[in-house]
């Protein structure tokens, strides 16, 4: 076996080619330095997950198959597994035994005699259907508090059929819609969740291509969507138990279901009865195919971002940073970029944290917009110039960044330019922006510490997107920000006190 | 895929009987027709159909401009939807609006006189770095061979080229590693259910085992599976059987329990690699089963041991009929079809199948 080591380093030049600015920082400062990790060769790299072992290394799952293993230290892989089929998650259990997400199966893969390759594969679970569409991705799985595992099933598309023999149930009433995604067998479209007795329950419906499963810090679950037919635009769900979240067609493995094709409900009937997202990614502005949610949790080791949660995207040379707040009961917030071009590829559709805090990230494309490989982004310890944080208040929003703010900068109201809209919820794919509109702001306030800015806007309306444009706002130092486009999805107003 | 349009009518005529172009728009990001060919001044009527499951446009751009205009799409940015992607610029010469799955468009041009490479492309985002193609605007229809023709995408250059290493359709290596039988994939294949598991036993043998319904499906002779359209994805497709299927399992289900006549009800429970060959593990009935199936001496048919280690009833392997098939049993009364071996044989026993002289299916 061969091994070809490409050891590219990609550093990021701040300011060096978007900026005039004179009185800028040095540019060859940086907070977080891009590289790619060499492959062996003959591997056609398309991450289908990565995780890393206790003892550092790192393992990786490939869509042709192959499970390998990667020591950091001295660069070398190896092949752990290989035959699975289309493995789109993982989650380490030892640096002996894997639980893979693979098409057909939840699989158990353990090296049981020791010689560094897997020999047993033992079923976890496969009790949910697979008709044999080609759109039938598998999600997860990832674990919770209590030990439950959850998976993800994605719908059928209807650019594919299904084959003749499937396994489950076979129900085709949803079949046949133009461009309808649609669920053939039990249970396309849920988010599932396995006990640890081995049981696998209906957990929540709704879903056409939720290609991300992650929980936050407080163990809330959360799923990524990708636009299409009733996704008007890419988004994050907060997903609870036995809620419905908006694509129709597998609403018929309900239990409680009457047989009547979903698709054919009224909108308004559907639209009464889902979850909204709690974040919206605006489709050509923030991500356009957002993949797995990964909370920071490296407590400050990657950067000041702790908490928040960083989503990949594989439409474009981007990480999405989200910012979450509860708000009347629910969770909801903005999202912005972390990582925007500066060497990262396309095709973001994995990411994991390494044990000395670099975000590792896998990429894919698999007939989709993307590309093959991994990459790694480290935090230099350079704080970067960013906006931290994004809370609504009764009148309009504050602002936190990661550093004190140059006043005059600051108080300039032609750096916060805010426009509104909504998305429309229909069976079409995709929606346009609608209603919208530009919100002038009444005020701003700078705190002591010029690290918090508060806003007032001319009016705030639930069931809008608040995309805001930040101009040339500065630190105190003369740095630029980092990212200037910030949406908030605001379902809620803040209840009066 | 090589498609050559003939201008059926006199290629200079204004308003002639145009060349009917049918472009699909395909899952993977794909055009389903790459190139064809059309004399200067021909009217071209070019059909654009969505088969896929995304919203699609086509435009047609000045030779060598595809890239500029795939790029000024993009920086339309949330001004994008309303105008379908189409960037105003005078490198875009035609263009068919964006379509919604299921929906079809033509427009109907006269082709330029000047000989050239003409691309098409979809511009929505992320979609024009990889779903294009090429309108030749030529004399004497000249194209130069797919493999060659870098006016479109990579991954069509190879079509129906030959395999490698057991494999079709793709070009250098299949994997990090050499591929030394037996190995396995789980993959979708033809003639079986979803969950299906295809095994090279050896550089000659591979059989299709389905985890669906935990049994052996069929064995062939010959290459292995042609993965090529599976590997690239975002495509409805199954992995082909490139040699000569010689066994289909014709019976209802080859193992019972107790009973003669009653199907079993089944569960996977997975495999574990023996000497690198897969042991199914499997309940029937919730009695514990592994099936080990290995090549015969010469390499023309199957040994499938298997093991039963709780057996306490009778076991019976029945095989279908006229399947071209020579079944032996290391255990056991035949009677028809049927072997029947006590539940202490069942601890281990093997069925040796061979193809009979000529038995090919």
């Amino acid at each position: 076996m061969r091994f070809l080591f490409i050891g590219v380093i990609v550093s990021i030049l701040i300011s060096s080619s978007c900026t005039n600015d004179k009185q800028g920082a040095s540019t060859a400062e940086t907070s977080y330095i891009i590289d790619s990790i060499g492959l062996p060769e003959g591997l056609s790299g398309e991450v289908g997950a990565i995780e890393f072992l206790p003892d550092g290394r790192l393992a990786a799952a490939f869509l042709r198959g192959e499970l390998m293993l990667y020591n950091p230290k001295t660069k070398d892989w190896k092949v752990f597994a290989e035959g699975l089929q289309e493995p789109l998650g993982m989650l380490v259990i030892s640096e002996s035994e894997f639980i893979v997400m693979q098409r057909p199966e939840l699989t158990r893969i353990k090296d049981t005699d020791g010689d560094g390759h897997a020999d047993l594969y033992e079923t976890v679970t496969d009790e949910f259907g697979i008709s044999g569409n080609y759109h039938e991705f598998n999600y997860g799985p990832i674990k919770d508090k209590e030990g439950n595992l959850v998976i993800g099933l994605n719908s059928a598309s209807s650019g594919g059929g299904i084959l003749e023999e499937v396994r489950g149930e076979l129900d085709t009433i949803t079949m046949n819609h133009k461009g309808q995604m649609f669920s053939p067998v039990p249970y396309r479209g849920w988010i599932m969740k396995l006990t640890p007795e081995g049981k696998l329950l209906p957990y929540a419906s709704g879903f056409r291509s939720p290609n991300g499963l992650g929980f936050d810090d407080a163990g809330n679950l959360f799923v990524t969507e990708n636009q299409g037919d009733w996704v008007a635009t890419s988004a994050l769900y907060h997903v609870q138990e036995g809620n419905f979240y908006g694509h129709p067609s597998g609403l018929i493995w309900k239990k409680s279901w009457n047989g009547e094709d979903p698709l054919m409900l009224p909108v308004e009937k559907l639209d009464s009865i889902r979850t909204k997202a709690a974040v919206l990614f605006p489709h050509g502005i923030i991500a356009n195919s957002p993949t797995q949610p990964l909370v920071d949790n490296t407590g400050g080791k990657f950067g000041p971002f702790t908490g928040q949660l960083l989503v990949g995207e594989m439409n474009s040379e981007r990480i999405v940073r989200v910012m979450l707040e509860e708000v009347d009961g629910a969770l909801q917030g903005a999202c912005t970029f972390f990582i925007n071009g500066k060497g990262l590829r396309k095709g973001n559709n994995r990411l994991a944290f390494a044990p000395d805090g670099s975000l590792w990230v896998g990429q894919a494309e698999h007939g989709w917009a993307g590309a093959k490989g991994i990459q790694r982004i480290v935090f230099t310890g350079k704080q970067p110039m960013d906006l931290l944080d994004m809370n609504l208040t009764a009148k309009g929003f504050d602002l936190a960044f990661t550093q004190s703010l140059n006043a005059e900068s600051a108080k300039n109201a032609s750096n916060y330019k805010f426009r509104r809209y909504h998305y429309e919820y229909h069976k079409k794919y995709g929606s346009d922006q609608m209603e919208v509109k530009d919100i002038p702001v009444t005020d701003i306030k700078v705190s002591k510490d010029g690290k918090k800015v508060s806003l007032e806007l001319e009016s705030l309306e639930p069931g809008f997107v608040y995309e805001l444009t930040l101009g040339g706002i500065q630190s105190e130092k003369g740095e630029p920000l980092e990212n200037n486009l910030v949406c908030y999805t605001l379902n809620r107003l803040k209840p009066n006190d | 895929m090589l498609i050559t349009v003939h201008a059926k009518a006199l290629p200079n005529a204004i308003g002639a009987d145009p060349v009917i172009i049918s472009i699909k728009a395909i899952t993977g990001l794909q055009f389903d027709q790459v190139r064809f060919t059309v004399k200067p001044g021909a009217t071209v009527k070019i059909v654009l159909t969505n088969s896929d499951d995304m919203s699609h446009n086509l435009l047609i751009t000045q030779p060598g401009a595809r890239e500029a205009v795939v790029d000024a799409a993009l920086k339309l940015g949330d001004q994008g939807p309303k105008v379908g992607y189409v960037p105003d610029m005078p490198e875009v010469l035609w263009s068919i609006p964006l379509l919604d799955p299921g929906e079809n468009q033509s427009i109907t041009f006269t082709a330029p006189t000047k000989e050239g490479v003409y691309p098409y492309v979809c511009t929505y985002p992320g979609h024009g770095f990889v779903m294009f193609g090429a309108m030749y605007v030529t004399n004497n229809d000249k194209m130069p061979p797919l493999k060659d023709d870098l006016n479109i995408p990579s991954v069509r250059r190879n079509e129906g080229q030959g395999g490698n290493g057991g494999h079709a359709g793709h070009t250098g290596p299949a994997h990090p590693y050499e591929e030394t039988p037996p190995f396995l994939y789980r993959t979708f294949i033809e003639d079986a259910g979803p969950a299906a598991i295809a095994v090279r036993l050896t550089d000659n043998l591979s059989y299709c085992w389905d985890a669906g319904s935990c049994r052996l499906r069929y064995a062939w002779q010959g290459d292995f599976l042609d993965m090529s359209v599976l590997w690239r994805g975002h495509k409805q497709a199954v992995a082909k059987v490139l040699g000569t299927v010689f066994y289909r399992d014709k019976s209802e289900y080859p193992l019972r329990v107790g009973r003669p006549g009653m199907i079993p009800d089944v569960q996977f429970k997975g495999y574990r690699l023996v000497e690198r060959y897969p042991e199914f593990h499997y309940l029937i009935n919730g009695i514990e089963v592994y099936e080990l199936i290995k090549p015969n001496a010469d390499g023309t048919g199957l040994l499938r041991t298997f093991r039963i280690p709780d057996a306490n009833q009778s076991i019976w392997f029945v095989s279908g009929s006229d399947d071209g098939i020579t079944y032996t049993s290391s255990t056991g009364n035949w009677t028809g079809n049927a072997v029947k071996i006590d539940p202490a044989d069942a601890k281990q026993f093997t069925i040796t199948m061979t193809k009979k002289e000529g038995g090919l299916l």
